[in-house]
């Protein structure tokens, strides 16, 4: 057995950042992975396959048998699902997680995302709180983010709501014809809009290229290396310091603890000549960073006569508030060809409505979009009018595919305690170890949400010159997906949340959430540099602080 | 897995209609027979009786409506059951729900037309070059 300063279980947009820091701080980090490193033509190109449509699998895990998850839809039906199909809430399972494969907005939430609960009150039926931090505590590490590893953006933009101590490290990407039309439409409407920014070198930056206007950024791996996430920098950075061991196929089975309760390392499992073998490591603090399912999963898993209800559950807490986004979409034919194949295709957004609007809580940001793949456009993005077969299908498709101006946007969750993960203990993996189980949905308030921003992005698509426009709104589903966050919230009081203000758990002194776990409320952005930022000043505590 | 060589000549028949040949060509000559015939093996293995089943069902609708074979029907008339088997407006006996074979059907003829050529079908990328997909 070994015994290590810290062991960060996952390698996404946290566990990488918290590993970097450590090791680089002079700390034995042991850094466990359950995917393996992927190289960019292992990810490949599979338009039926990848993390953005997943008809028959993924290019970036988890495998798809062995890995079922358990949901429970708004009806009380109960199904095992794969990775790859709906209701599985997946993120990438690989050295980087979700980063591997993101799109990589890097939105800052704003001031008032971390006051939610004393902004709006909190209606009937949500968990809806306010952060036991504020903007001004993380914008010193939003800017260590964007910094380290490198967003493009524009820095003079949005400083009325988001005020920045410094710019971005990089230009924003170039404008297209859709942003110029999107532009018109929006100083039409008096709306204000700003480049979207990207963890995207748009030239090149930290030993690594620019970006080569590729088609294939959401769902993809980068041909250029130019998409940062933590797989290619933090991590790298960490395993150079000679310091951090990465040890990938590593599933963790449980965190250990002692006869007293206090937790003393993990117990994992690894593939080895004849099957599977479990290793234990030992560690004065333990960091999980698996993302919101799978790290509320493993803490109810690892259960003990101390704790009967899994670790830091002592107020039934973990796995509540699962939350993501909500996405209206809308789309709008132009006169005039918009698409001109160079990636990474999303360009300019509006936070016009992330606030203030009347008689709703929260609202969201739109955007236009990512080049989709045609067979993606297909499924997603037709009218609803249109026969889904025939030669008016194949004629819209030849007409209308580069001439189809998409805008969409995340819509700020108003939790429910209700959406949570639980523990299917019937329900095993392919290491025996009980599966997670989903249920609920968010509030209908973010429904309501979720409708009104569909309206702004019809809106903005008439007046952007459309001649046809049509939208869609998801309904009262559960959240989770790619941004599922919430489910181990930061707070004061534990009997509301699971950690305190740094990500200890209230009850361990040397457990640690780093995720987007944590997060109280998912802002109405692309939440991961918000979890980057949470995972440098986390990492800094524990240096500072704790090793 | 294969299917026999008249639930080939309906599902050529079938998908001609549903992604027709006009200046560019339609599903069957842009390869969506050999996308089918590679998944048949893989991820659309699961649906094969349904598939086999569902193209039985289309054939014997076509000869209960109009005694002859789906391939030789007209256009228009293929089209008139193409509608009913979407609407689940059936008048022959189907083992499997029309809806669902229908939808099931459109939906992997897409899949094959638009995918990537490696997929098997999208032959030399004529979908792509339809839609302007690798236009700058």
């Amino acid at each position: 057995m070994s015994n290590y300063d810290a062991i960060i279980i996952g390698t996404g947009a946290a566990g990488g950042i918290v590993a970097g820091v450590l090791a680089e701080a002079g700390k034995n980090v042991l850094l466990l992975e359950r995917g393996p490193a992927l190289s960019f033509s292992e990810v490949g190109r599979d338009h039926l396959r990848n993390q953005r449509l997943s008809i028959y699998g993924h290019n970036a895990g988890p495998d798809l048998e062995g890995n079922p998850r358990v949901f429970v839809d708004p009806q009380g039906k109960v199904q095992t699902v794969r990775p790859h199909q709906p209701h599985y809430h997946n993120n990438a399972a690989c050295v980087g997680g979700g980063t591997r494969v993101y799109g990589a907005q890097a939105w800052r939430f704003l001031p008032v995302d971390f006051r939610m609960a004393s902004t709006y009150g909190v209606p009937e039926g949500s968990s809806l709180s306010d952060w036991p931090i504020a903007y001004d505590d993380l914008e010193p590490f939003y800017e260590r983010a964007e910094w380290e590893l490198g967003v493009a953006g524009d820095g003079s933009a949005l400083q009325d709501k988001l005020p920045r101590q410094r710019g971005y490290p990089l230009p924003a990407v170039n404008s297209s014809p859709q942003t110029v039309a999107l532009r018109r439409g929006a100083a039409q409407l008096g709306w204000s809009t700003n480049p979207v920014p990207l963890l995207i070198n748009t030239k090149p930056y930290g030993g690594r290229e620019a970006c080569i206007g590729c088609k294939y950024c959401v769902g993809f791996a980068c041909p250029t290396d130019a998409k940062n996430g933590s797989h290619n920098t933090m991590i790298p950075r960490a395993l150079a310091t000679g310091l951090c061991t990465l040890q990938t196929g590593a599933i963790v089975n449980s965190i250990e603890t002692d006869t007293h309760g206090t937790v003393t390392g993990v117990s994992y499992i690894v593939q080895a000549p004849h099957g599977t073998e479990v290793k234990k490591a030992t560690a004065k603090i333990v960091v999980v960073s698996a993302g919101a399912i799978e790290s509320a999963r493993l803490l109810l898993n690892s259960r003990s006569s101390h704790h009967p209800n899994g670790l830091g559950n002592e107020n039934d807490q973990v796995g509540r508030n699962l939350q993501g986004h909500l996405y209206p979409r809308a789309y709008g034919l132009m006169r005039e060809k918009v698409f001109t194949g160079i990636g990474p295709g999303v360009t300019i957004a509006t936070t016009q409505f992330n606030h203030g609007n009347p008689d709703l809580i929260g609202g969201g940001m739109l955007a236009d979009d990512f080049i989709k793949p045609p067979i993606d456009f297909w499924y997603d993005s037709l009218p609803p009018d249109l026969p889904r077969w025939g030669l008016a299908n194949k004629q819209f498709m030849r007409d209308n595919y580069t001439r189809v101006l998409h805008v969409r946007g995340p819509v700020q969750d108003i939790s429910s305690p209700k959406a949570r993960v639980t523990i299917d203990h019937d329900v095993l993996d392919r290491w025996a170890i009980p599966v997670a189980r989903l249920s609920g949905t968010t509030h209908p308030e973010t429904v309501r949400a979720a409708e009104f921003m569909q309206r702004r992005g019809e809106e903005w698509l008439r007046a952007s010159g459309c001649e046809k426009v049509w939208s869609y709104s998801p309904g009262l589903v559960l959240s989770g997906g790619q941004h599922q966050a919430g489910t181990c919230r930061m707070g004061n009081d534990p009997k509301t949340s699971v950690t305190d203000k740094w990500g200890r758990v209230h009850s361990h002194d040397n457990l640690f959430v780093i995720d987007g776990s944590l997060h109280v409320t998912n802002g109405g952005f692309n939440p991961v540099l918000t979890i980057m930022a949470l995972a440098f000043r986390s990492a800094d505590y524990l240096v500072q602080n704790r090793l | 897995m294969k299917l026999t060589d008249e639930q080939q000549k309906t599902l050529r028949a079938a998908v001609d209609r549903i992604i027709p040949s006009d200046d560019y060509p339609g599903a069957w000559q842009a390869g969506v027979g050999d996308y089918l015939a590679q998944q048949f093996e893989k991820d659309l293995l699961p649906f094969f009786d349904t598939y086999c089943t569902g193209l039985a069902s289309l054939e014997a609708e076509s000869r209960k409506q109009f005694e002859q074979s789906f391939s030789s029907l007209s256009d228009e008339q293929k089209d008139a059951i193409l509608n009913q088997v979407e609407a689940g407006d059936v008048v022959a006996t189907w083992t499997v729900s029309p809806q669902n074979f229908f939808k099931l059907l459109i939906n992997t003829t897409a899949e094959g037309f638009y995918s990537e050529p490696q997929q098997g079908g999208n032959r030399e990328g004529v979908s792509w070059a339809m839609i302007g997909f690798d236009s700058i």
